[in-house]
């Protein structure tokens, strides 16, 4: 048999916390996005729509419903006899064991099921992000360029590059510089947190990485500058297709709003990059006699008896009668009763919104309302 | 749980009595149903829901489409190392003859699957007249009562040409099954539990009959036999043509009836698809509608269900219709009281309208 070429690491335990009550009890990965999605789904349609058969998925926060949900990775064509996905949770051994310490940690921890797949190259992915990418023109940069180790990177706004971990490069695309947020950029290419590492570089890095003390273990903190320091092959690989990460409360009801409207940048009917998921069957939604839906996207299993205006409704959700759903997001199961009103807000899964409630404002100056899971929203509160 | 009581059988050869331009390329079993659905997908997802991994599927002569859809069952978690599930031959002509569903030629011929069993019953199910049931409840009914067979029925809410009525006598015994069901008759709803040793006793016995459906065969010995019947009180929906296609599937188009059928507790499961959830346009406008999952709706929808894929363009309008697998309905377009088959692409500012009691049906477009 011939040596794998790549597989994908896909580091999903973070616990996102910058996305509030929609991860107090679910790890980002696994928050529900698009009406019938959950975030990891675009990651790992990317690796099957690229032609990687193995998949790594390390998970640690609050992991069992992102489990459940990647199980055997039969959604995205992912269960391969010899590969398809293992989830990776942290573990013990005779040394003892320890929860993942950083993104270069979680990886090191797992050295040893990439070296049981002994590819030639490594691709480390996250799975909070909405894009489309083909990894195998980035695998091609990498191989063309002889790199050790290629980044993903975009170009920012020059006015928002601070906020980003910025590589500068020479005329070759090689990596000079790296600066984590730097006050003062001198590129406008950030770092989209997509590595290629060629195997022996990997290993080496993460085995060095692993005793040194001072490390926080973290590919943007450690690896990345230690190998720019030693004289390694860093090169980028630029992407300027749709990219938007949906680690914010306010980049979540953004970047879902932008899935509406006549032609949306990130579109999730195309079909030559299809967004494949772990679907449930549940029937086609029901419209009512007096329902009345625009500019929405409403998924399978729900039933819409009032008014829903450029929202998300995912499954099996209820917007009872005479109910106001606008600017919003409602998350699987979510329930709005008869004439309650809810603008611009997320309803985490079974969350409820009690008759004739009001939730939320169409005041863009204001905070989008969050409401976790299983929260039920009653009168006065 | 796994159910250790009953393996299934299900017959998918029935071939309809009427013609129609729906069933040319398929059997009834195979028949799209409530946008996503399909008529085969109830029979199967009521066995897996009672906890059942072992179905025997008798297949059609045109099978192509059913076996698409099944595949190796996984859908219906029936992609298993032991037990699972097993297509297998039938009568190619399938059964047309009225009333006929279980082929007694069909249950010989694949008696394996009841010889290799080791759970005591079979319940055996059609796949035209569809309900979602505990059938558990049943298998335990009929464990109770000690009988050989138990039919299951309802009591008939409409005539019915194609449908069996049961002639019930004392303690629910049932002295004959005759052809055609009037309103309030006990109809046959193709469901029975049989004690599998007194199945392998009658394919023995009875193998020179063979030409005949099951219950015809053993019409004189239901006493011996001992044949019970049960009175099933839920929704029982039967599809025999066109028309009760139609109208039963408008019939659906009620909350109420609706929950009937799809309950979150025992889902029927079908072949999962990766349609993005559907999609409203500014200034859409649907009402009282079933609407499937990779749908864009630009214009106007009344009264009808939508398969997965379908496009109504601006300014078209669809009322009283069911509409199949990508359909598309060009800007300007009215559809009104018809039937699409899949892949039709009504032109601009046509119309193809029936009327309620002559429902227009178009076959299957071309691919596009």
């Amino acid at each position: 048999m011939s040596r794998k070429q790549c597989i994908a690491m896909l580091l999903a335990g973070g616990q996102g916390s910058r996305l509030g009550a929609l991860t107090a009890k679910i790890a980002k990965p696994a928050v529900s996005f698009g009406g019938k999605y959950r975030i990891i789904d675009f990651t790992l349609s990317n690796c099957a729509n690229s032609g990687i058969d193995t998949v790594g998925v390390l998970t640690q926060y609050r992991p069992y419903q992102l489990h459940e949900y990647v199980g055997s990775g039969r959604g995205w064509d992912l269960n391969e006899i010899g590969a398809g996905v293992s989830i990776l949770p942290p573990y013990a051994t005779q040394e003892g064991g320890a929860w993942y310490a950083g993104t270069a940690d979680a990886v090191t921890q797992n050295l040893d099921y990439i070296k049981s797949h002994h590819p030639e190259y490594v691709l480390i992915l996250s799975g909070d992000a909405l894009y489309r990418m083909d990894y195998r023109e980035m695998l091609a940069t990498h191989i063309t360029n002889n790199a050790d180790l290629t980044i993903a990177v975009m170009p920012v706004p020059w006015e928002d590059a601070s906020r980003f971990g910025i590589l500068t490069t020479n005329e070759d695309h090689q990596v000079t510089k790296f600066t984590e947020k730097p006050e003062q950029p001198d590129s406008n290419l950030a770092s989209m947190g997509i590595y290629v590492f060629s195997y022996d570089f990997l290993v080496n890095a993460l085995e060095e990485d692993a005793i040194n003390q001072r490390s926080s273990h973290d590919f943007g903190n450690d690896i990345i500058p230690k190998a720019l320091a030693d004289g390694k092959r860093l090169f980028v690989h630029e992407y300027n297709g749709f990219w938007k990460d949906v680690g914010t409360i306010a980049s979540y009801h953004e970047t879902s709003m932008d899935l509406l409207g006549e032609n949306p940048e990130f579109d999730l009917f195309d079909t030559k990059h299809p967004i494949m998921s772990n679907d449930s069957t549940r029937p086609p939604h029901y419209i009512g006699p007096d329902g009345r839906v625009d500019d929405s996207l409403v998924a399978n299993g729900c039933k819409i008896m009032g008014t829903v205006r450029h929202s998300i409704i995912s499954t099996d959700c209820v917007v009872g009668d005479r109910a106001i759903v606008e600017d919003s997001v409602l998350l699987p199961g979510a329930v709005v009763k008869n004439g309650a009103h809810v603008s611009r807000a997320i309803l985490g899964e079974n969350a409820v919104v009690e008759e004739g409630v009001k939730l939320g404002s169409v005041d863009t100056t204001k905070d989008t309302a969050v409401v976790g899971n299983d929260v039920v929203i009653g009168k006065g509160e | 749980m796994i159910n250790s009581k009953a393996i299934g059988y299900i017959t998918a050869n029935y071939a309809g009595t009427e013609a129609s331009k729906l069933i040319e390329n398929r059997p009834v079993a195979s028949l799209p149903f409530m946008g996503r659905y399909r008529l085969i997908d109830f029979p199967l997802s009521n066995m897996t829901n009672a906890g059942i991994r072992t179905v025997g599927l008798v297949m059609p002569g045109n099978w192509r489409s059913i076996s698409d859809h099944v595949g190796h069952g996984k859908d219906w978690m029936l992609d298993r190392k032991s037990g699972g599930l097993f297509c297998m031959p039938g009568n190619p002509y399938g059964t047309t003859k009225r009333g006929m569903r279980f082929l007694l030629r069909d249950i010989i011929s694949n008696r394996e699957l009841f010889e290799r069993a080791t759970t005591p019953y079979v319940v055996m199910m059609g796949a035209n007249i569809i309900f979602n049931m505990d059938l558990d409840e049943i298998i335990d009914a009929h464990e109770r009562s000690g009988v050989g067979v138990t039919m299951v029925y309802v009591k008939a809410e409409r005539h019915h040409d194609d449908a069996s009525r049961l002639i019930i006598g004392d303690a629910g015994r049932v002295q004959s099954i005759e052809a055609g069901c009037e309103y309030g008759d006990n109809k046959f709803i193709d469901c029975f539990v049989i004690n599998r040793e007194l199945l392998l006793d009658i394919i023995n016995n009875y193998a020179n009959a063979d030409y005949l459906d099951f219950f015809e065969a053993i019409a004189g010995d239901f006493a011996r036999i001992d044949v019970c019947s049960y009175e099933y009180k839920g929704l029982a929906i039967g599809i025999f043509g066109e028309r009760s296609y139609y109208q039963r599937s408008m019939e659906l188009l009620t909350p109420d009836v609706f929950d009937q059928l799809f309950q979150k507790d025992r889902p029927i499961r079908t072949k999962a698809h990766d349609a993005a959830p559907a999609k409203y346009y500014a200034g859409s406008n649907a009402q009282n509608s079933f609407i499937s999952a990779g749908c864009k709706i630009y214009g106007t929808v009344r009264n009808s269900i939508l398969s997965r894929g379908v496009i109504v363009e601006s300014g078209a309008n669809v009322s009283n219709s069911i509409i199949m697998f990508s359909c598309v309905i060009k800007r300007g377009a009215r559809v009104e009281n018809a039937i699409l088959d899949k892949n039709n692409v009504i032109p601009e500012n046509t119309e193809y309208r029936g009327t309620p009691d002559a429902i227009l049906v178009m076959g299957k477009g071309a691919r596009h």
